[in-house]
């Protein structure tokens, strides 16, 4: 099943940060492995989402993505060009864009709305006039009016309104993917569905693709086609959203879909699906990296590192039970 | 209710002094009930947090004024002094924080501070307030508590400490538990862990909980009425099964929408249009009508009738008020 041709495929990423600290009696420093061998394709005009806790890595894998930081290992490539080698990263960072989760952080203080947004493309060798009035339209494309806003410094501005800068700046370069990184997590509810809708409309516009990345599996659900759900810097589960929320075959995806709240006083959750926090990502647990916290776990989980395996359309899960020899007691069965 | 409320707040006003001037709450009345859960549910500057704070007389003396009463307890609250204050914060009402790394002290370990907490209040010896200490730990369920006695906050994971903190709080059996924002710093599967903890807690020891949040999740997990607060006033109150299934003011309805719960795919939100005020003013007028679709030229001039819609259940709105002249 892959008919389309991937926009963007991701093969064998890996990114592991040392720790500046010394390791014990001056063994290796110690390493967190942020995003360990992640590889999966997205398709063009999809929203792909990813979905995980803090420190599972989604973040990383962002950064990696748009070559904010560098890989250790893996591809990247956009049209089936290897970013760094057929396509240069200058050239590549025009096609890939990424709207940040600080709306604040992400703008330069020093400078008007306007120059935040044409300075990409007169970087690029647009001519100031003419980067100056893509500014000014890609300002009225997300809801802000020109004569108002454009003269105006991030700190004049709202959240909502920050992060509609980010975006129009995002899009100057017509990218044709938008990494959208915890983009709308920072604002207020109201404000928030304002900005979902926004970024429906501009991908039926530019005919974008998207990859959003968020916590928030309600938004997720919502704004998505297919989702990936990461586990310690690894990925557990990826597969069309609906399949994935109405039949979560990885009992780590289980479990965070329960700890949902219900939205019902009458149907309230009565047990944790899952006790203690995820564990550190600086010495991950040998073999299935759930296996500490899952409720399956055999021996076999602690040893071997399960293989993602395919179920239906395009629905992969990497767990033991499902997987036929893997040596679990329910190997095989449908999860 | 037959019941003498344990918290009785009247047109509560919290104004801090600028430049420029903030009207952070504007003219908060409730009543609650001994061993009942109260959600104040508010986007960032609605005045929740502001209000919780205030419960507690935790906000910066030279720059606030609060007008209204607050009684706690048969206590004053506004009027708390010195050492009367300093016991009422722990013994009375206590309070958890959003964000347990900032609120837990760096240099203490986890025992020394809920064991300060109960020496102060309760005069008990060192020994005794180290076996509380231990005791507390192990009603927050955390894993090893003998040995956590011993460890600083740094030590501990996010979930770990925010049990720590719960401890703390209730190490000397508060009447009142106010929370902040408990949960909005955890990932989704501790979340769910600490909002069962807070009600089990809540259960056993019979205590009045004020939590304040901005996830209605959250808020419907754990509360037994909910408050809906928007530009400093409760827009809407009333019981949480009442409020989720016939919200009634607008502001409610459009928080409800973009909670995105069930929302349907492929279909546009129902986003409420513009933000919130910037209240350097008091409010004479609906703080809502700028962005409401409903909004009639008289939602301009004057502040909205309380509109009573059976028990416990007020709708700051001329819609509701419309709503029971044709019933």
């Amino acid at each position: 099943m892959r008919s389309p041709e991937p926009i963007l495929s991701i093969q064998g990423l890996k990114k592991h940060f040392k720790l500046p600290t010394k390791g014990f009696f001056g063994r290796e420093k110690p390493v967190v492995r942020a995003v360990d061998g992640i590889t999966f394709d997205v398709i063009p005009g999809e929203t792909l989402g990813i979905v995980g806790e803090s420190g599972c890595g989604k973040s990383t894998t962002a950064r990696l993505i748009i070559d904010l930081i560098h890989r250790d290992a893996g591809a990247i490539l956009f049209e089936g060009k290897a970013m760094g080698e057929a396509l240069s990263p200058k050239e590549y960072r025009r096609h890939v864009q990424m709207v940040f989760q600080d709306s604040f952080a992400s703008l330069n203080p020093r400078m008007i709305v306007r120059d935040i947004i044409a300075f990409g493309p007169m970087v690029h060798g647009m001519p100031q006039k003419e980067a100056e009035e893509l500014a000014y339209s890609l300002l009225t494309k997300v809801g802000l009016d020109p004569a108002r806003f454009a003269g105006r410094y991030p700190h004049e501005l709202s959240g909502g309104q920050r992060q509609r800068v980010n975006i129009a700046r995002a899009l100057a370069f017509r990218p044709k993917v938008l990494i959208l990184d915890e983009a709308v997590s920072a604002l207020d509810k109201s404000v928030e569905a304002q900005v979902l809708n926004l970024l429906t409309d501009l991908k039926a516009e530019f005919n974008l693709t998207y990859l959003f990345i968020s916590h928030d599996l309600n938004v997720v659900r919502y704004i998505s086609d297919r989702v990936m759900v990461m586990y310690l810097g690894e990925c557990v589960e990826i597969g069309p959203v609906d399949e994935v929320y109405a039949h979560p075959r990885h009992p780590y995806t289980r479990a965070l879909l329960s700890a949902m709240p219900s939205m019902d006083p009458d149907k309230r959750t009565m047990e944790p699906p899952l006790a203690g926090d995820p564990p550190n990502p600086i010495n991950p647990p040998p073999g299935c990296r759930f296996h500490t916290r899952c409720r399956f776990a055999e021996d076999v989980c602690g040893t071997v590192s399960p293989v993602p395996t395919v179920r239906g359309s395009m629905h992969f899960a990497a767990c033991h039970i499902g997987t036929p020899g893997s040596g679990h007691s329910r190997a095989g069965e449908t999860t | 209710m037959s019941v003498s409320p344990i918290v009785s707040v009247r047109d509560l006003t919290v104004t801090f002094k600028g430049p420029p001037d903030v009207h952070a709450v504007n003219g908060v009345s409730f009543d609650l009930a001994p061993g009942e859960v109260l959600g104040i549910l508010g986007e960032s500057g609605s005045g929740k947090s502001v209000t919780l704070k205030t419960l507690l007389r935790l906000l910066p003396e030279k720059r606030t004024t609060i007008g209204g009463t607050i009684s706690v307890a048969g206590q004053d609250v506004v009027a708390l002094q010195g050492r009367a204050l300093a016991d009422y914060r722990g013994r009375v009402a206590s309070m958890v924080f959003q964000d347990p790394a900032l609120a837990l002290d760096p240099v203490f370990t986890v025992g020394q501070q809920i064991s300060e907490a109960v020496i102060r209040h309760e005069g008990v010896s060192k020994a005794e307030a180290r076996k509380r200490a231990l005791e507390m730990l192990e009603r927050v369920r955390i894993p090893s508590p003998a040995r956590r006695l011993d460890a600083y906050p740094h030590e501990m994971s996010g979930g770990m400490r925010q049990r720590a903190m719960i401890a703390l709080a209730l190490a000397c059996r508060p009447k009142l538990l106010l929370a902040d924002e408990p949960t909005t710093a955890l990932d989704a599967t501790v979340q769910i862990q600490i909002l069962l903890l807070l009600r089990e807690l809540q259960r056993d020891f019979g205590m009045s909980v004020i939590f304040v949040t901005h996830d209605i999740g959250a808020a419907v997990e754990v509360s037994d009425r909910l408050a809906v607060m928007y530009a400093g006033k409760f827009v809407e109150t009333g019981g949480v099964r009442d409020i989720l299934r016939d919200p009634r003011h607008p502001y409610t309805r459009g928080l409800l929408a973009a909670n995105l719960h069930g929302a349907e795919k492929g279909t546009r939100l129902e986003a409420i249009p513009g933000a919130p005020p910037a209240l350097h003013e008091a409010p004479t007028s609906c703080s809502f009508a700028p962005r409401c679709r409903h909004a009639e030229e008289r939602c301009h001039h004057a502040l909205p009738p309380v509109v009573p819609l059976g028990e416990a259940r007020n709708v700051r709105c001329i819609l509701a008020e419309a709503a029971r002249q044709d019933a």
